[in-house]
C-alpha cells in the first residue's frame, strides 16, 4: 500500500483552478519527483501534503490515516522551504532543536538529537552560527535537519537546490539522494528541472496545469512519454506530424504504430536520429541548417519540410568534420522500436 | 588651500564627506544654539547680561545636591517608562493587524494611525481634559448615566490622566516602526514554525515577537524620549501642581526667567534622556545580537 496517497485534490485561488483532480501515490521509503514548469501546481500540491493550503476538494492520507482536515501543526510531515526559512534570531543548533522544544522535550534529550541530527549532516562544527553567517548549501542542510530532528513520516522539499549555484547543485542532490537512503525516509520533491527529478528520485510524476500528465521512473517516462508535453519536458524530443499507412510509418516504414491509419505525431529522441546520404530511400529530406560540435556529440539542426528543425545529436569521431551546412541529406531512426507514436500532438493538436 | 578639493570631496568622496553640508547644517543651527543654551547654566547672568569669568559648575552641584530635582527625574522617568511599556502594547495589535489587512483597509489603518500627528499635541491634550475632566466629562457622564458609579472619578489631574495622555499622543511613533517591520515580515517563517509542531500562539510568541524586537526597542527609545521631555501633558493634565523635570526646565525659562536654573535642569534633563535612550537601544541590540549577523 502506498505510504502516501493524495487522491484528486482540486484547489483554486479565486477564479483560477491551481489543481484541477490530481492523485499521487508514493511507496514507502521512495523517492517521488512532482515535475512541472512554474505555474504548474507543484509547490501548491506539497503545500497541500504538509497542511499549509486548504483544499477544495480531495483527500490526503498519510501511512492510512486520513490527514485532509488536521491543521499543519499536528503532521508528522517535514517541510524543506525553498528559501530554507531557517529563522534568522535562533543560531543553528536552537533552529534543529525548535521543533523538540515545542514539543517541551527534554533538555538532555534535545542536546542528544540536535547533536544527532547535525552529524547526520556535517554541521556539528556549525551549530553555534547565525543562519546568516552559513553559505546555501550549509542553510539547506540546517533546514534538513531541523526537519528530520523530528522522525517525520515524510519530507516535503520545494525546489531545495533552486537556491544555490550550479557547481554546488550537482554534488548536494548527490548527497541529499545518499541522505535520505541511509535514513530511508518517504520523500517528495517539487522541482523544474528534469535532470534534478532523473538523479533524485525514484518515480516522476510530471505535472502540467494542475493536472499529473504521467506518473513513472525517471527512465520510463523518458523512453515512453504518453504525450507530446511531456516528451518536450523529460529531455529534447522531436515531435513530427506523421502518416500511418497499414500499421507502420509512412515516411519511414521500418517504424511500426499499432495504430489505425491516418494523421498521427511521432516522438523521436536526437540521439536516435542518424544523418545519411541524401537520395531516394525512407526517412525525412532536408538540409544542414546548423552543426555545433560539442566535443563528444555533435548537435544539428536539419530543416525539412515543417516549422521547427530536425534535431539530431550524433557521435563523433575525433578528426571528422561536421556534415556541411547547407548540404542536402536524409535523417533516418536508428531504432525504430525507441519511437513513440502518439494520437495528439503538442498542445492537444 | 582652494575650496574645489574639498567640493569633489563632498560631491563624490567616500564615507564621512557626504553627509559634511548635512552635518555643518546641524552644527549650525541644532548643535550650537543647544550648546549656547547649555552653557547659560555654567555663567552667572546679571541683568540679562553674562558676568565674565564666572564659569562654574556651582549650579549644577546644587541642583544635583537637591531633593526636588531627583524627585522630579524619577517620575519622568517612571512616567515614560511605564507610557512606553503602554503604547507598545496598545501599538502592537494595531501594527499587526495592518500586516494582516490588505489594500483599502491598509490605508484607512495607516490614515488614522497617522492623521493625529497632524494636529498638534497641545490640542489633544485639552481634548483629554474634556474626555477626563470633572463630572460633565465625557468618562464620567457615561459611567454616572449608566449607574456603575455615584461619584465622578477623579482622573483629571492624577498620574492616570498623564500616562493616559502621554500613551495615546505617542501611540504613533510606536505603530510605525512597528508597522514596516510586521508588513514585511517573511512568512514562511510563520509555516516553518507550525510545520514543527507549534501553536499559532506559540508561532507568535517564538517567531513573530522575536523577530521584531528590533523594531520594538526604536519605538521604545522614540517614545521614551519624546514622553520624558514632553511638558505640556503633565502641564495640562496633571494639574497645577504636578511637575516633571520637562516642566521645571519649562518654567525656570518661560515664568520665573531663571535661566541659569533652567538651563542646569535642561542639561540634567537631556543627558539623563540620552544615558536611557543608550540603555534601551543597547538592551534592544543586545536581544538581537541575530541581526547583526543578518547586517
Amino acid at each position: 500500500m502506498s505510504h502516501i496517497a493524495l487522491q484528486d485534490i482540486a484547489k483554486s485561488f479565486g477564479p483560477v483552478r491551481v489543481l484541477d483532480g490530481c492523485s499521487v501515490a508514493v511507496n514507502k521509503g521512495t523517492v517521488m519527483t512532482l515535475l512541472g514548469p512554474s505555474g504548474c501546481g507543484k509547490t501548491t500540491l506539497l503545500r497541500t501534503l504538509a497542511g499549509f493550503v486548504e483544499p477544495d476538494g480531495g483527500r490526503v492520507v498519510v501511512g492510512g490515516r486520513d490527514i485532509t482536515d488536521l491543521p499543519p501543526n499536528r503532521r508528522q510531515v517535514g517541510y524543506v522551504f525553498q528559501s530554507y526559512a531557517l529563522f534568522p534570531h535562533l543560531d543553528v543548533a536552537a533552529n534543529v532543536a525548535y521543533g523538540l522544544r515545542v514539543r517541551r522535550v527534554g533538555q538532555a534529550e534535545t542536546q542528544a538529537r540536535v547533536r544527532k541530527a547535525l552529524d547526520l549532516v556535517s554541521l556539528s562544527a556549525f551549530a553555534d552560527r547565525y543562519p546568516a553567517r552559513l553559505s546555501g548549501g550549509q542553510q539547506q542542510r540546517v533546514a534538513i535537519a531541523r526537519a528530520l530532528v523530528l522522525e517525520p513520516e515524510v519530507l516535503l522539499l520545494d525546489e531545495p537546490f533552486n537556491a544555490l549555484d550550479a557547481k554546488l547543485r550537482l554534488s548536494m542532490q548527490i548527497e541529499l539522494r545518499k541522505l535520505i537512503e541511509r535514513v530511508g525516509i518517504t520523500s517528495i520533491f517539487v522541482t523544474h528541472d528534469q535532470q534534478e527529478a532523473m538523479t533524485l528520485s525514484d518515480r516522476v510524476a510530471v505535472m502540467r496545469a494542475g493536472r499529473i500528465e504521467q506518473v513513472g521512473a525517471p527512465i520510463d517516462i523518458y523512453d515512453r512519454p504518453r504525450t507530446a508535453y511531456v516528451a518536450a519536458f523529460i529531455g529534447r524530443a522531436n515531435v513530427l506530424p506523421i502518416d500511418i499507412r497499414g500499421g507502420r510509418v509512412a515516411i519511414d516504414p521500418a517504424i511500426a504504430a499499432a495504430r489505425a491509419d491516418g494523421a498521427a505525431w511521432l516522438v523521436v529522441r536526437p540521439e536516435n536520429l542518424a544523418i545519411e546520404n541524401a537520395g531516394e530511400g525512407p526517412g525525412w529530406h532536408g538540409t544542414v541548417a546548423f552543426a555545433t560540435p560539442q566535443g563528444a556529440t555533435i548537435e544539428y539542426e536539419i530543416a525539412i519540410s515543417l516549422a521547427e528543425p530536425l534535431r539530431v545529436v550524433a557521435l563523433r569521431k575525433v578528426g571528422e568534420p561536421p556534415a556541411a551546412v547547407g548540404s542536402p541529406v536524409r535523417v533516418r531512426a536508428i531504432d525504430p522500436a525507441a519511437c513513440v507514436v502518439l494520437e495528439e500532438g503538442p498542445d492537444g493538436v | 588651500m582652494s575650496s574645489a578639493p574639498l567640493l569633489r570631496r563632498i560631491l563624490h568622496g567616500r564615507g564621512i564627506w557626504p553627509a559634511v553640508p548635512a552635518l555643518a547644517y546641524l552644527f549650525v543651527f541644532l548643535a550650537l544654539p543647544m550648546l549656547t543654551l547649555l552653557a547659560f547654566g555654567f555663567v552667572t547672568i546679571d541683568r540679562g547680561r553674562i558676568v565674565a569669568d564666572t564659569w562654574t559648575l556651582g549650579y549644577l552641584k546644587a541642583a544635583l545636591a537637591d531633593d526636588l530635582v531627583w524627585r522630579l527625574m524619577w517620575r519622568s522617568f517612571w512616567v515614560a517608562a511605564v507610557s512606553s511599556v503602554l503604547t507598545l502594547l496598545l501599538a502592537y495589535p494595531v501594527a499587526y493587524l495592518f500586516a494582516e489587512a490588505k489594500g483599502i483597509w491598509r490605508t484607512l489603518i495607516l490614515v488614522a494611525v497617522v492623521s493625529p500627528l497632524l494636529t498638534s499635541a497641545l490640542v489633544r491634550a485639552y481634548a483629554w481634559i474634556v474626555i477626563l475632566g470633572g463630572r460633565r466629562g465625557l468618562v464620567n457622564q457615561t459611567l454616572l448615566s449608566l449607574g456603575l458609579i455615584e461619584q465622578p472619578l477623579r482622573i483629571l489631574n492624577t498620574d492616570w490622566a498623564v500616562l493616559i495622555g502621554m500613551t495615546q499622543i505617542h501611540l504613533p511613533f510606536m505603530i510605525l516602526p512597528l508597522l514596516a517591520v510586521l508588513a514585511e515580515r517573511d512568512r514562511r517563517l510563520e509555516e516553518a514554525s507550525l510545520n514543527l509542531g507549534a501553536s499559532q500562539t506559540g508561532t507568535f510568541f517564538r517567531v513573530v515577537v522575536p523577530m521584531s524586537v528590533p523594531a520594538i526597542f526604536a519605538g521604545l527609545a522614540l517614545v521614551f524620549a519624546v514622553s520624558y521631555t514632553n511638558f505640556i501633558v503633565p502641564q495640562l493634565l496633571g494639574g497645577g501642581s504636578y511637575s516633571t523635570l520637562a516642566v521645571q526646565v519649562y518654567e525656570q525659562t518661560i515664568v520665573v526667567l531663571d535661566w541659569t536654573r533652567g538651563a542646569v535642569l535642561a542639561t540634567i534633563l537631556l543627558s539623563t534622556c540620552f544615558a536611557f535612550v543608550l540603555a534601551i537601544v543597547a538592551f534592544g541590540n543586545r536581544l538581537a545580537r541575530w541581526n547583526e549577523a543578518a547586517a
